[in-house]
């Protein structure tokens, strides 16, 4: 008589966890069936992943490629995605990735708030768009494109450099330039390492995960030296360099500049002046998304296009009702003496995104100056204006910074 | 329907001497087919969901044996540089960067546990509260925790490499790791080539085979006569003698290659790296908490009467322990203590917060680089079951020794 006590307590079990199975079944079934539900319940999701992520970003990483896998065949077809453009708008948010970690750039402040030049493109692009803005933490290097991919970030403005197989291979596009860099060196004064050249042998901290260390690998091999690198996150780097574990510490020179400038003890450090690479750091957008890397695209250029004009911050509403040229009555969306005001396509955003973006932040010039200001000194660097005065730069520096045609 | 149906004979599962029909439900044999059917069932739509949501048109491995483009600060067999190395030879470093961790901290952890262990049942009132101390504090405590302070301890701890540490030009200490003298392959006294090495270490396996032989051959003897032959003596003095022999007479071909401090790098003798020693620190003093518990319980676990017995007979307490308790506690430790070296290789991969280049952060730096998520876990999870699988193998065996043999 024991047995059919066993056999029921077993087909109890068993009947418990088919029930639990398929319950989890319709679930599934159900976050699957509607498209629209999906996107809204991922976006809350991925919200608390994010929390989640920057206490723990090995645990997050897991699923969040399972979700990019669920997105894939999406990207790999080409088949329409979402229009972020709207979804944007309809959310009345813009989801901006931005580092967490890099004084002057993204940088959060004892009391809580996130700032820096990338944030103010942020602030650009969401005035822009006429929506909240919230920052969501990419200070990760190891993770950030996989919040774009899978849609927890609209756009990722990290200090990311633009490089032809992150285009191809990542599901990542990338709008135009808003820094000019190059991956610098930093040593400990007194070490007596003037260049690269007398790295040989050296212990080099260097961020996992980025170009940097690829440019690295490339350089000491075609210098015919070897390096022990100490890998790890942006901080982990900074914190065992500074502690003497690393004779070199090496990241875009902006990013050393940025991370010694603001240290007491600033002057036991020496930056390079060597450069051994070119990271020009972009906006990154979603493959196929292509209204929207047009919107992010045309608000750096306007800015830009912005202080070519003169037009700053404090002038801009003036500027506006009384337009003293065509070119920018046309950049702020208004009307030239009574003409017709075209949107030159832009119909989802209006013909004054650009106006409101400037009114937001400033011009390139006042964004630069506000952020970055003298730490990484502007004037004869490949950041400054193409029309600067170039008279007093030595050969060979000058600025290339030059807004496309807005018309 | 039960109620009014006629009475049948009883189904042959069915109880005897039942009058009505079993209704369907409750028959053992639909049963039976219903459990499967819902197993199977919740079974293949899990399957299936996973696959449809998976997208495996670029699956492939293909892209591990593209240039790494990174370097790895452990070191290897041989040299390598990420520009020249494939993803898989990088990802082959930080495998063997993995197993050497694991097996130095299995090793390790072994030694702490039986001291600690035995020492919990020391009589001596200091040294029992010592070892139980020592077991509460890194019992009781997060791994991720202990590994992360020892390597702040050994970062900020020790001092920079300019003050280094020097312990009589043998060992030095500083947070660039610890120097110790290391035993390197030497030309010796007839200036032989490096390989030479490889002929004493084919003698002394040649050796410790006989000496094995001669050592089994005297305890049977041993055991026949009832005589001692002193077997662990003789094969001590056969192993060491021919060692000492074979050494002499090809000429010195090991020497011990002693530390020197080379402007900020260390250079000769054998560095071990902050990075790892937090990792071997952590895993061995964790671990070894929880094998000492494994041995006091294995060793309270024998009657009483051994040790009463083995008083009797005038062993000394050294001799209780070894001859007496430890041998039969043997039996009852290795299951347990074989689920702790699993555990180590497992928690290895806390090396990703310790900046140790293990094989879960070069695959995480690959897959930053690559992609293909999907393939690099599955590639993660199968080394990681492989070198657990190793691991059991070799317990098992001993095991199987242990029980099996006479004591």
């Amino acid at each position: 008589m024991r047995f059919p006590t066993l056999k029921g307590r077993r087909l109890t079990s068993a009947l418990l966890f088919a029930g639990a199975a398929l319950v989890a079944g319709a679930v599934i079934g159900a976050c699957t069936s509607d498209e629209e539900d999906q996107q809204a319940q991922a976006q809350d999701q991925q919200q608390q992943q994010m929390v989640q992520q920057q206490e723990q970003p090995q645990a997050a990483q897991p699923q969040q490629q399972q979700q990019q896998q669920q997105d894939q065949p999406a990207q790999v077809t080409g088949e329409a995605r979402e229009n972020t453009v709207q979804l944007v708008k309809d959310r009345g948010t813009l989801l901006c990735g931005v580092k967490q970690t890099q004084p002057l750039f993204g940088f959060r402040e004892p009391d809580g708030s996130v700032v820096g030049f990338d944030v103010d493109f942020c602030k650009a692009i969401a005035a822009a768009m006429e929506v909240d803005l919230e920052l969501i933490d990419a200070s990760d290097a190891s993770t950030r494109f996989e919040l774009l991919a899978n849609g927890n970030i609209d756009v990722l403005i990290r200090t990311t450099t633009i490089t032809a197989s992150r285009d191809r291979e990542l599901a990542v596009d990338f709008a135009q330039t808003t820094f000019y860099t190059g991956q610098g060196f930093a040593v400990h004064a007194g070490s007596g390492i003037g260049s690269t050249a007398d790295m040989g042998g050296a212990t080099i901290c260097v961020q996992s995960g980025t170009t940097t260390e690829q440019n690295l690998a490339d350089h000491f091999t075609d210098l015919g030296l070897s390096y022990t690198p100490l890998g790890g996150s942006d901080q982990e780097t900074q914190d065992a360099f500074l502690a003497g574990r690393c004779d070199v510490w090496t990241a875009d020179q902006s990013n050393l500049a940025s991370r010694i400038g603001v240290l007491d003890n600033a002057s036991d450090f020496v930056i390079l002046g060597e450069l051994i690479s070119k990271e020009p750091l972009a906006p990154g957008v979603r493959d196929y998304d292509s209204e929207w890397k047009d919107v992010v695209n045309w608000v750096v250029h306007g800015l830009i296009a912005a202080e070519e004009m003169g037009i700053t911050q404090a002038n801009v509403a003036a500027m506006a009702s009384n337009p003293p040229n065509t070119a920018i009555a046309r950049l702020l969306g208004v009307s030239f003496e009574g003409g017709e005001v075209s949107t030159l396509g832009f119909d989802s955003v209006g013909a004054q995104f650009i106006q409101r973006a400037i009114a937001e932040v400033g011009n390139y010039g006042e964004i630069y100056a506000n952020n970055v200001g003298d730490a990484v000194p502007r004037a004869c660097s490949l950041n400054a204006l193409a029309s600067e005065d170039k008279s007093n730069c030595p050969v060979g520096t000058g600025g290339i910074l030059y807004a496309l045609p807005y018309r | 329907m039960s109620a009014q149906a006629p009475a049948s004979p009883p189904s042959p599962g069915g109880p005897t001497g039942s009058s009505t029909e079993v209704p369907l439900f409750y028959r053992r044999g639909f049963r039976n087919v219903l459990q499967q059917a819902i197993y199977v069932a919740a079974t293949a739509i899990v399957a299936w969901y996973v696959y449809t949501s998976l997208d495996l048109r670029e699956f492939g491995f293909g892209f591990l044996s593209d240039p790494a483009g990174f370097a790895v600060g452990s070191q290897w067999l041989i040299d390598v540089d990420g520009v020249t190395n494939s993803r898989l030879t990088m990802y082959l470093v930080g495998v063997w960067a993995s197993i050497r961790a694991v097996l130095v901290a299995i090793l390790l952890s072994t030694i702490v546990g039986v001291v600690v262990g035995v020492a919990r049942l020391s009589s001596n009132f200091l040294v029992s509260k010592m070892a139980m101390l020592f077991v509460e504090i890194f019992r009781n405590t997060p791994l991720l925790v202990q590994v992360v302070l020892w390597y702040a301890i050994l970062l900020v701890g020790a001092p920079i490499i300019q003050n280094v540490v020097n312990v009589g030009d043998f060992f030095f200490l500083s947070n660039r790791g610890i120097a110790i003298p290391w035993p390197v392959p030497s030309g010796g006294l007839w200036g032989v080539p490096d390989w030479f090495v490889g002929v004493w270490v084919i003698a002394l396996i040649v050796a410790g085979l006989f000496a094995m032989r001669v050592r089994a051959a005297r305890q049977e003897r041993e055991r026949e006569t009832g005589q001692t032959h002193y077997s662990n003596r003789w094969a001590f003095s056969i192993f060491a003698g021919a060692a000492l022999i074979s050494f002499l007479l090809l000429g010195v071909v090991v020497s011990i290659d002693r530390p020197i401090i080379d402007g900020t790098q260390y250079a000769e003798g054998m560095v071990v790296k902050p990075e790892f020693a937090a990792l071997v620190l952590g895993l061995t003093a964790y671990t070894g908490a929880f094998i000492a518990e494994i041995v006091r319980a294995s060793i309270q676990a024998l009657p009483r009467g051994q040790t009463e017995a083995a008083n009797s007979i005038g062993l000394s307490g050294y001799q209780r322990l070894s001859l007496i308790i430890l041998p039969q506690a043997l039996r009852q430790m290795i299951p347990s203590v074989t689920n702790q070296y699993l555990n180590v290789n497992k928690n290895s991969s806390l090396a990703y917060a310790v900046l140790y280049d293990d094989l879960f952060r070069v695959a995480t730096v690959v897959q930053n680089k690559a992609g293909h998520a999907l393939e690099m876990f599955f590639i993660i999870i199968v080394t990681y079951m492989l070198i657990s699988f190793a691991i059991s193998a070799v317990m098992n065996v001993l095991n199987a020794r242990v029980t099996s043999h006479r004591l």
